[in-house]
């Protein structure tokens, strides 16, 4: 009686390591964002901070949240080397508006290059908490277009570069931008 | 609720281990006993084991046979919850004094409804092992309180129905849900439980019983692109293995032979020959 008493107490003792799983966890690996990194063109292997850079997507109000913690427009400003921007899991372009020197008082310096993204969509399980998440590939014929707002006008970004052609994870840069 | 539970089981082995100790009992040297107590004289134990057969009450006689039932919880349920439909019968039989062979057969059809995703498990299991019953009856009394063991499988198949994409960076919107209906047969899942319960003879021979179960996976196969969230009758599964059960019973006994309940003094007649 005793050895089975004692056999139970180790079976119970196993389940005492059970986790918590109705919220999903905020370091889970869920649907990806593209990260961009921004380097010098004269000079390739050095990154390059952007000037109050907006990014807004195409048929959006608002731009993209670069400063949560500023009020007003800074707040979707940028001035950094490396930016995240979320794509569509309902469709297979994404199009984004980028505004350089946004807001500036000498409308001269201000430039909009526009960038769509086309890129196929996977999905993949995650959890009972997390649900399921989205993974993307660029379209290897044509990952992206670029045009400049207006037209007629010189595109800021010189050269862009598909680094990563999977978007799996945050941890990379998938696309370089140079200027 | 769950972390209620959780707790309560926390608690109880806490308190598990406070029992552990309390089973420890100081060792004996058996030599210098033996040495001390001298030898009891044979004549006098055997005359009153003869007197006392001659004047002896009828003996107690224990029933043996075989109890089966159903469980309670799984088939009311149905009535109230709409997306469970389950029938579990239930059987043991008794081995010996203390022991009982016990098994559970079931059925279940169980919809899952999570935040994010939406599925049906479906699907049959069997499970045996064994109760003891740590119990000391008086006259009459078959009453029950066990502890026990089952090994537990299922054959069962899932269908997802509705799941959502968890995009933690919604410039776009979140998006609704969005319906699957795809279907992942022939799963499999094995496991062990640890099982308490009580069972009481209410008239006759039925008897009304509960238990608690306490589960831990030894195999589950899990369907790729998705996991398995509910497994008949282990019911829902969490991250690790773990997983825990209820069952409220109504049981017939079928009595089927009698043992006359051998008392601890005969055993000791029986040494000394």
């Amino acid at each position: 009686m005793k050895k089975i008493f004692t056999l139970l107490l180790i079976i119970l003792f196993t389940f005492s390591a059970c986790e918590k799983d109705d919220i999903c966890d905020a370091n889970t690996s869920t649907t990806p964002r593209v990260v961009i990194e921004f380097y010098d063109i004269t000079n390739p292997t050095v990154l390059k901070n952007v000037t109050d850079l907006k990014v807004i997507g195409e048929g959006m109000s608002e731009g993209i949240v670069f400063n949560p913690t500023a009020t007003g427009e800074s707040k979707y400003l940028t001035n950094t080397n490396k930016i995240a921007i979320s794509l569509k899991t309902d469709t297979d372009i994404s199009t984004y508006r980028f505004i350089l020197n946004s807001g500036n008082s000498n409308t001269n310096l201000i430039n909009e290059d526009k960038i769509s993204f086309y890129y196929t969509r996977e999905t993949v399980f995650v959890s009972r908490a997390c649900g399921y998440k989205t993974l993307f590939a660029f379209n290897p014929l044509l990952p992206y277009l670029q045009t400049a707002v207006p037209e007629t006008n010189l595109k800021w970004m010189q050269y862009v570069s598909v680094e990563k052609n999977n978007i799996d994870t945050e941890n990379e840069t998938h696309i370089k931008i140079f200027f | 609720m769950k972390h209620t539970l959780k707790y309560f089981f926390s608690f109880c082995l806490l308190w598990s281990l406070f029992f552990v100790q309390a089973q420890d009992a100081p060792t004996i040297n058996l030599d210098s006993i033996n040495q001390i107590v001298p030898e009891v004289p044979k004549k006098i134990d055997t005359k009153f084991s003869k007197e006392s057969k001659i004047n002896s009450i009828p003996p107690k006689m224990d029933r043996y046979g075989i109890r089966l039932g159903l469980d309670l919880y799984k088939l009311t349920r149905g009535l109230y919850d709409a997306n469970y439909k389950g029938l579990e019968f239930v059987g043991d039989y008794r081995l010996t004094k203390k022991y009982y062979l016990a098994t559970e057969l079931g059925t279940e059809n169980k919809t899952t409804e999570d935040t994010r995703l939406n599925s049906t498990s479906k699907g049959s299991y069997l499970k045996v092992g064994f109760d003891y019953n740590g119990y000391e009856n008086w006259l009459n009394m078959e009453n029950i309180i066990s502890i026990g063991m089952r090994f537990g499988a299922s054959t069962f198949n899932q269908e997802l129905n509705s799941y959502k994409i968890y995009n933690p960076n919604p410039y776009w919107g979140e998006l609704p849900s969005i319906a699957s209906n795809e279907k992942f047969n022939g799963l499999t899942a094995s496991w062990i439980e640890v099982v308490a319960g009580v069972k009481a003879k209410v008239l006759n021979n039925f008897f009304m019983g509960f238990s608690l179960r306490l589960n831990t996976l030894v195999s589950n196969q899990k369907p790729s692109g998705f996991d398995n969230l509910y497994i008949p009758g282990f019911n829902r599964t969490y991250n690790g293995s773990f997983g825990v059960g209820i069952n409220y019973t109504l049981t017939y006994f079928v009595p089927i032979y009698k043992k006359k309940v051998v008392a601890k003094k005969e055993k000791k007649k029986g040494e000394e020959k």
